[in-house]
């Protein structure tokens, strides 16, 4: 009898949804009807799909990648977007893109480092459909309407290591990280070989936290540095907040990334690395959109610099402490590194082993497969 | 009222029709409230529920990635139905997903890649399964050693399995080849599960053959529970221990073979999404699967027919979450409101009985 | 070094020992809850926002104190006057916390906070390394180190405490006494709903000073398991959460020193610790449960 019962249940709860479905259903007849005539009205736009891997406003990655596709929105009238925050980096990721296309998209941005492989499952399925990745390579095998792309990170990073370098008192610099990836390996780098190019006595103590966000986590390595000496943080995370506000509060200061946060930090702000993304997204869009993306220079693996011009990563503006003499130094490296990249030779690692020899400097492809730190960093890439 | 009520019931269609009101009520009552929350900030609630459901069925790739997500679902379902049989609380379903992904792996990486799928997959499949038991047959074996209650160890268990994952994609298994992202490498393609795009309906979609090995396991999960003598055992011991042990019935070592069986089932889960939908084991692959197949199990009073449908509503709850995060510009996390609110008002509508019931 | 390893394992602790607390009054009337993540969730987001609105970090924390308690008072009334069953829905009302706090907490992404400072007490903070790690911390730091005591206080030797403990254990004494064993548990629950929203707004407000979506990360589930670690003792509660955010403390000061552990097998000591506890002592233990609390697995049995 029970059984019987629990048959009748079910077969209860299908005929209830059914209806709770139905009943959804014809409401969406008349939304899809309505939406449809509005898109007629105003002429066909081309969807542009946009993924970001936290919330648009969190005073960094996430916010800078979203100000860039609204300037490249505001650049093309003729396109409408496709937003998606917060989206996991595992299989949902796919399925939202898929969505997107399903939604007609011509054009996707998966803007997060883990969404590589998802974006490039999705440029084999839809070969009408350009992917380009934001900040990894491409595996093989290629495909014509898949990209990637990115600025060199590393080199304002370099810069803010210069402010960093002329502003510590003890020396102890510290750099709060998520994941050991060459990306961020290299900006470690980059800031320590920036901070010794004007303090030779500069130490950069790198702590890794295995998320990209979590605030408590941020706030007690940032505490961790601070007691052990570090007078000038630098980050590594998607969120950026809890770091510079922690390091404001305990009188430390701060080198930002991602996003000018320097209202957050008013008195210890030095400089940071941004993004102009705006510019790129737009021309990106603009190839897709003609027809010419294949073939183009974003049709692989796509890097920028100061060598060639348009970095979308720029220098944040100065914080009140910075003296001129550090902006002079600033300036005179700039001019510096258009002529010669940040990983020219000799460096030596922690070991004090060999790693780039002199006369050598590593290619954009070099770098983005890095996978030690140079002298001066204290801390391991975790094994 | 009663008196209605019982003259009612002796009509099996008149009670068809106040069931299926008292659904639909429960269902109307949870789509009200997430509609309430929606309007709360600021979006329109219709927009969003219609939005929904054109992404989870009217939408072609809709149904495919319903089943996709359902098919771990109803594994890690299952995974909590056996061990209940028996009155056991498997509450460490991610642990052994986790765990599953571990064995897959190890089996993938003993064996050649030249090995057609066809011998292949049955022997990652076997490797995850032994793996999720392990995990899982633990807490049974502390069970009937020393007492300890299940739910607790096997949630324990769950967060080390995960701390464990983590730690081989983060270091020992870690792909040299993926640029710094910490996953192990990929299973070669012939270890990867066949897409069912000759399926008109699911064409062009990434359905694979999971839902299949889901739809299996439920077959068998099925049969064993109502036609074997296992499985009856296994009741009489949910039942009553304290009789089945009168009635000379082994408990302790039925108790462990439904923890080893639920283990084994949470492992192919594992199996399935390593296979099927990432391709290479990584941190977080095991999602919230276990707690939702819990919640699927639990609610469905493991029902194995139940479940099933229990984890398509909850695939087309997360799947129609997608669209939400798009055109409603709302947070994927926003679909867990509507997917408690469904489920609490079921736990709510069910009531004493199954307090009771467990 | 040392000395700040501990201090931060009592900044980082002092979230989850809010918890922990709450959990044990809620175990000890018999109810386990999951849910608490899900509370901690919440009473991180209402203090955010009310302490964002009003500018006033104590009204931050009596919003988390509420949420937290709404929230477990919402479990508890499906688990105590429904009958619903504990586990599945503990479950259930995380989900819930996980969506509501995600979808309204997106207007508190990047907003500014006024939250609390660190305020070293005075003379106690200038004693040689013990005030370092307990004297120079944030006011509600020492609001869980006292909360400790208390709930032992509470729990043992007051009234309420009497009701709680004997509504865990033998409900139908209470029931012959005069009492209503479930609104004594409903009680428990709600009140330790709200001690895990303060540790909540701990996080958010005094620790991090930052709002993100799932920003309690598992402290909540850590909460739990250390109640039973800890033997339903308030004070050993204190302990274990001291150890557990000792874990994380000890492992990022020791990589600010230059040395490296592997942080993800580290990350599942406490709950192997825990498992360990609980298989040495699994007898004492588990005659050291709450009668009632039993009976939730005793179906089982």
């Amino acid at each position: 009898m029970p059984h019987m019962r629990r048959t009748r249940t079910l077969a209860a709860l299908v005929a209830a949804l059914s209806i709770a479905l139905v009943a959804a259903g014809c409401g969406d007849d008349e939304e899809s009807g309505a939406a449809s005539t509005a898109a007629a009205g105003s002429g066909e736009k081309t969807k542009v799909g946009f993924i970001y891997v936290g919330p648009k406003d969190d005073f960094g990655y996430n916010q800078a990648a979203y100000e860039g596709s609204e300037a490249a929105a505001a650049n093309l009238p003729d396109i409408e977007l496709l937003q998606a925050e917060s989206v996991p980096e595992d299989a949902g990721a796919e399925r939202v893109m898929e969505r997107m296309i399903s939604q007609g998209a011509k054009v996707l941005f998966p803007t997060s480092y883990g969404y590589l492989k998802y974006a490039q499952a999705v440029a084999a399925k839809h070969p009408d459909v350009v992917v380009v990745h934001q900040g990894g390579l491409e595996a093989e095998p290629k495909q014509p309407n898949f990209g990637t792309y990115f600025g060199t990170v590393y080199e304002p990073v370099y810069l803010a290591g210069i402010a960093a370098g002329k502003a510590t008192t003890s020396n102890k610099l510290g750099y709060i990280v998520a994941f050991p990836i060459p990306q961020t390996l290299a900006n470690v780098n980059a800031f320590e070989l920036g901070a010794k190019s004007v303090n030779p006595e500069a130490t950069t103590t790198v702590v890794f936290t295995a998320s990209w966000c979590d605030p408590g986590k941020q706030a007690q390595a940032a505490t961790a540095l601070i007691s052990g000496g570090a007078d000038v943080l630098t980050q590594h995370q998607d969120c950026t907040k809890t770091i510079i506000e922690t390091a404001e509060r305990a009188g430390a200061s701060t080198v930002g990334y991602h996003y000018d946060a320097s209202s957050l930090a008013p008195e210890g702000w030095l400089t940071g690395s941004e993004w102009s993304w705006g510019p790129m997204y737009t021309d990106i869009i603009t190839a897709a959109l003609d027809g010419t993306f294949e073939g183009s220079q974003y049709d692989g693996d796509y890097r920028v610099g100061l060598q060639t011009g348009d970095n979308p990563f720029v220098q944040s503006a100065f914080g009140p402490s910075v003296t001129d003499e550090t902006k002079a130094a600033i300036e005179t490296a700039k001019a510096g590194l258009a002529e010669k990249g940040i990983f020219t030779g000799p460096l030596t690692d922690q070991d004090g082993k060999e790693v780039v020899p002199a006369g050598t400097t590593l290619t954009y492809d070099e770098v983005e497969q890095m996978n030690f730190l140079v002298e001066g960093v204290v801390g391991n890439i975790p094994k | 009222m009663t008196a209605l009520r019982r003259a009612v019931a002796f009509r099996p269609t008149g009670v068809l029709v106040t069931e299926t009101l008292r659904w639909a009520a429960t269902v109307l009552v949870g789509l009200a409230g997430f509609a309430f929350f929606v309007a709360a900030v600021g979006e329109n609630p219709f927009d969003a529920l219609s939005a929904m459901w054109r992404a989870a069925v009217v939408d072609p790739i809709g149904p495919g990635e319903v089943l996709v997500y359902a098919a771990p679902v109803v594994l890690a379902a299952l995974a909590v139905a056996i061990p209940a049989r028996a009155g056991l609380w498997n509450l460490g379903g991610e642990g052994q997903i986790a765990m599953g992904v571990v064995g897959a792996t190890l089996a993938s990486q003993l064996l050649p890649a030249s090995l057609t799928s066809w011998a292949a997959l049955p022997l990652l499949a076997i490797g995850a399964a032994i793996a999720g038991a392990i995990w899982c047959g633990v807490a049974g074996l502390l069970r009937i050693t020393v007492n300890l209650n299940e739910a607790i160890s096997s949630l324990l268990l769950s967060y080390v399995a995960l701390r464990v994952l983590d730690y081989l994609v983060n270091g020992p298994w870690k792909d040299p080849g993926s640029l710094g992202i910490p996953q192990a490498e990929p299973v070669p393609s012939a270890q990867r599960l066949p897409l069912l795009d000759w399926l008109p309906v699911f064409g062009g979609g990434r359905l694979h053959a999971g839902i299949l090995i889901a739809l299996v396991a439920l077959g068998v999960v099925l049969y064993v529970s109502r036609r074997t003598v296992w499985g009856f055992r296994l009741r009489v011991v949910g039942g009553n221990p304290e009789a089945a042990r009168r009635a000379g019935l082994r408990v302790p070592l039925l108790i462990l073979t439904a923890m080893l069986a639920g283990g084994a089932l949470a492992g192919v889960a594992g199996f399935v999404q390593l296979t099927g939908v990432e391709g290479a084991a990584k941190g977080g692959i095991a999602g919230v699967y276990g707690f939702l197949g819990f919640l699927v199990s639990w609610l469905g009073r493991h029902d194995p027919l139940a479940i099933l449908l229990g984890a398509l509503v909850v695939g087309g709850i997360v799947v129609g979450g997608d669209a939400l995060q798009i055109d409603a510009g709302l947070p994927a996390a926003a679909i867990n409101i509507l997917l408690a609110l469904l489920l609490l008002a079921v736990l709510g509508r069910r009531g004493r009985t199954a307090g009771v019931e467990g | 070094m040392i000395e700040a390893i501990l201090a931060g394992a009592v900044r980082g602790g002092s979230s989850i020992l809010f918890a922990a607390l709450g959990e044990t009054v809620s175990e000890k009337a018999g109810v386990i809850n999951l849910s608490t993540e899900g509370s901690m969730l919440v009473g991180a987001l209402s203090a955010y926002a009310v302490a964002v609105e009003t500018g006033n970090a104590w009204m931050g924390v009596l919003a988390g104190a509420a949420a937290g308690a709404t929230l477990a008072a919402l479990f508890a009334a499906m688990v105590v006057w429904r009958g619903a069953n504990q586990l599945a829905t503990g479950i259930v009302v995380l989900f819930l916390a996980l969506g509501v706090t995600a979808l309204l907490g997106r207007d508190y992404v990047g907003v500014g906070v006024e939250g609390f400072d660190r305020w070293a007490v005075p003379l106690l903070s200038d004693i040689p390394f013990v005030g370092t790690i307990l004297f120079d911390q944030d006011p509600l730091t020492y609001l869980a180190l006292l909360a400790a005591p208390a709930v032992w206080f509470l729990l043992n030797r007051t009234r309420p405490g009497l009701l709680v403990r004997a509504a865990g254990e033998r409900g139908e004494v209470l029931f012959a006494a005069g009492h209503s064993p479930r609104l004594v548990r409903f009680s428990a629950v709600a009140f330790g709903g709200m001690l895990a929203g303060i540790g909540g707004a701990q996080l958010s407000i005094a620790l991090a000073l930052n709002w993100s979506e799932n920003m309690v990360a598992g402290r909540g589930f850590v909460a739990v398991a250390l109640v039973i670690f800890a033997g339903w003792n308030p004070i050993g509660a204190l302990v274990g959460a001291l150890f557990f955010g000792g874990v994380e403390s000890l492992q990022l000061q020791l990589q600010a020193q230059g040395v490296s552990l592997p942080a993800d097998l580290l990350n599942a000591l406490p709950y192997l610790a825990t498992l360990a506890v609980l298989v040495v002592l699994s007898r004492r233990r588990l005659h050291a449960a709450p009668e009632g609390l039993s009976r939730v697995f005793e179906i089982s049995r």
